[in-house]
């Protein structure tokens, strides 16, 4: 449990750590949920680490030009408990109170849970379904990256070596949006099984607006188009809502492990966009 | 655990067979392969160095090719150990004419032991996948530009 000997950086400013970065050689520290465990196994043995932890402002969560801003590390708490995110843009509210346990949520980053891309962790259902951009910076500059586009694998990501995420911006809510996430937990790591999270909304007894975000399900988190489809024009009946989530593995490979079969999975996935989008739908109102 | 899948392979059946077994091309293609060296008769030792999210460890192994028949079917051995762990996939591939191609199914299990098992089992099942993706993949590329 004692990590091999590594050098040890905080700067205190965003340009000082993507200095430090630019060669690619040196790791990036946010809030260590993942690396530190991995360190400690000795899975993972980085020659230098760079802190983020001593940056000012990368945490902060405004409004600005219709949308939300979050630095990349506010923390899942600070996600949780932000009187802003809960009025204007709740979905990421929600999810962050469902990640791990109150530790992990102390400490973990939304930035560094975007970044690590765990097929099974909870925010990118979310980041997927409020198709937010992620703003990511090098030493050499800056680009905006659509969350459909950034998650690309398994703990794969359109990040190049030297690039941190900054900050993320998530739409403000239409009012009358419904919105859920609905996750099966895996009781020893917390981590989903399934995730799914859902925002909608109806108008004139009609759905005209779904996205759906899956987790934990595939190698990969991803936006299931054909739920979303299968959702939109229908009025949300109980029926109906049966047969759109049905669709949600379609075109997936489902995961196996010792605690879940790719069979049961997909079930248990069909179940809890059922019950995402119902929950989502009895918030519209 | 069972390991199944297929992907189509855009060249015909004996250059896809044949590319399956060049162990330049192998070392090329398969995800972190550091070199491979023939041993034996259709055995080859490989070092790897596998990195995925936070870890990265090295691993010794060696790969057998077993039971061939030209050009429909093989064995494919791989086996590797490093300090994080150790793995074992045995498989068979299966090669059949398709539209477009060669269809390429193959079947086996993958064994992993040691800490990366211990504390990565919801992980293996994904990581082999990607890997297998990965390396039909580039091998595609690699063959074209060949």
């Amino acid at each position: 449990m004692i990590p091999v000997n590594f050098d040890y950086v905080s700067p205190s400013t965003l340009d000082d750590a993507l200095g430090m970065l630019a060669d690619g050689s040196a790791k990036a520290l946010a809030g260590g949920m993942s690396l530190i465990p991995s360190m400690k196994l000795r899975l993972s043995a980085p020659e230098k680490i760079i802190d983020l932890g001593r940056i000012t402002g990368l945490n902060s969560i405004t409004e600005a030009e219709g949308g939300i801003r979050i630095g990349a590390m506010a923390t899942h708490h600070e996600v949780e408990s932000s009187r802003l995110l809960r009025e204007k843009c709740p979905l990421l509210a929600e999810a962050a109170s469902n990640i791990g346990d109150v530790q992990v949520r102390n400490m973990g980053t939304i930035g560094g849970s975007a970044a690590h891309a765990d097929p099974a962790a909870d925010y990118p259902a979310s980041l997927l379904a409020l198709e937010v951009k992620l703003r990511i910076r090098s030493a050499s500059g800056e680009r905006v990256v659509d969350a459909a586009d950034f998650f690309v694998d398994t703990f794969t990501t359109a990040l190049e070596p030297g690039e941190l995420i900054t900050e993320i911006h998530a739409p403000v809510e239409e009012p009358g949006t419904g919105v859920n996430y609905q996750k099966m937990v895996q009781p020893a790591s917390g981590y989903a099984m399934v995730g799914v999270a859902v925002r909608i909304r109806r108008a004139g007894g009609k759905i005209t607006f779904a996205r759906v975000g899956v987790t934990g399900l595939s190698g990969k988190a991803y936006r299931a188009v054909h739920v979303e489809n299968a959702i939109t024009g229908r009025a949300g009946n109980p029926a109906e809502i049966q047969a759109a989530a049905a669709l949600v593995g379609q075109d997936v490979e489902s995961n196996s492990d010792i605690f879940a079969s790719a069979e049961y999975r997909m079930e248990m996935a069909r179940i809890y966009t059922a019950r995402a989008i119902a929950t989502a739908l009895a918030r519209t109102a | 655990m069972k390991i199944a899948g297929t992907y189509t392979l855009p060249f015909e059946q004996e250059k896809a067979y044949r590319s399956l077994q060049d162990p330049a091309l192998l070392a090329k293609c398969m995800p972190g392969v550091e070199s491979l060296e023939q041993v034996g008769d259709a055995q080859y030792a490989m070092k790897m160095k596998m990195v995925m999210a936070t870890v990265s460890g090295s691993f010794d192994g060696k790969v057998t090719v077993a039971d061939p028949h030209p050009f429909t079917e093989f064995r494919l051995i791989v086996e590797g150990s490093g300090k994080i762990g150790f793995m074992k996939g045995d498989g068979r591939l299966h090669l059949k004419p398709a539209a477009d191609g060669t269809e390429v199914a193959y079947e086996g299990d993958v064994n992993v032991g040691g800490t990366i098992a211990a504390v990565g089992q919801r992980l293996i099942d994904t990581t082999a996948k990607m890997i297998i993706k990965k390396f039909f993949e580039k091998l595609v590329k690699e063959v074209r530009a060949a």
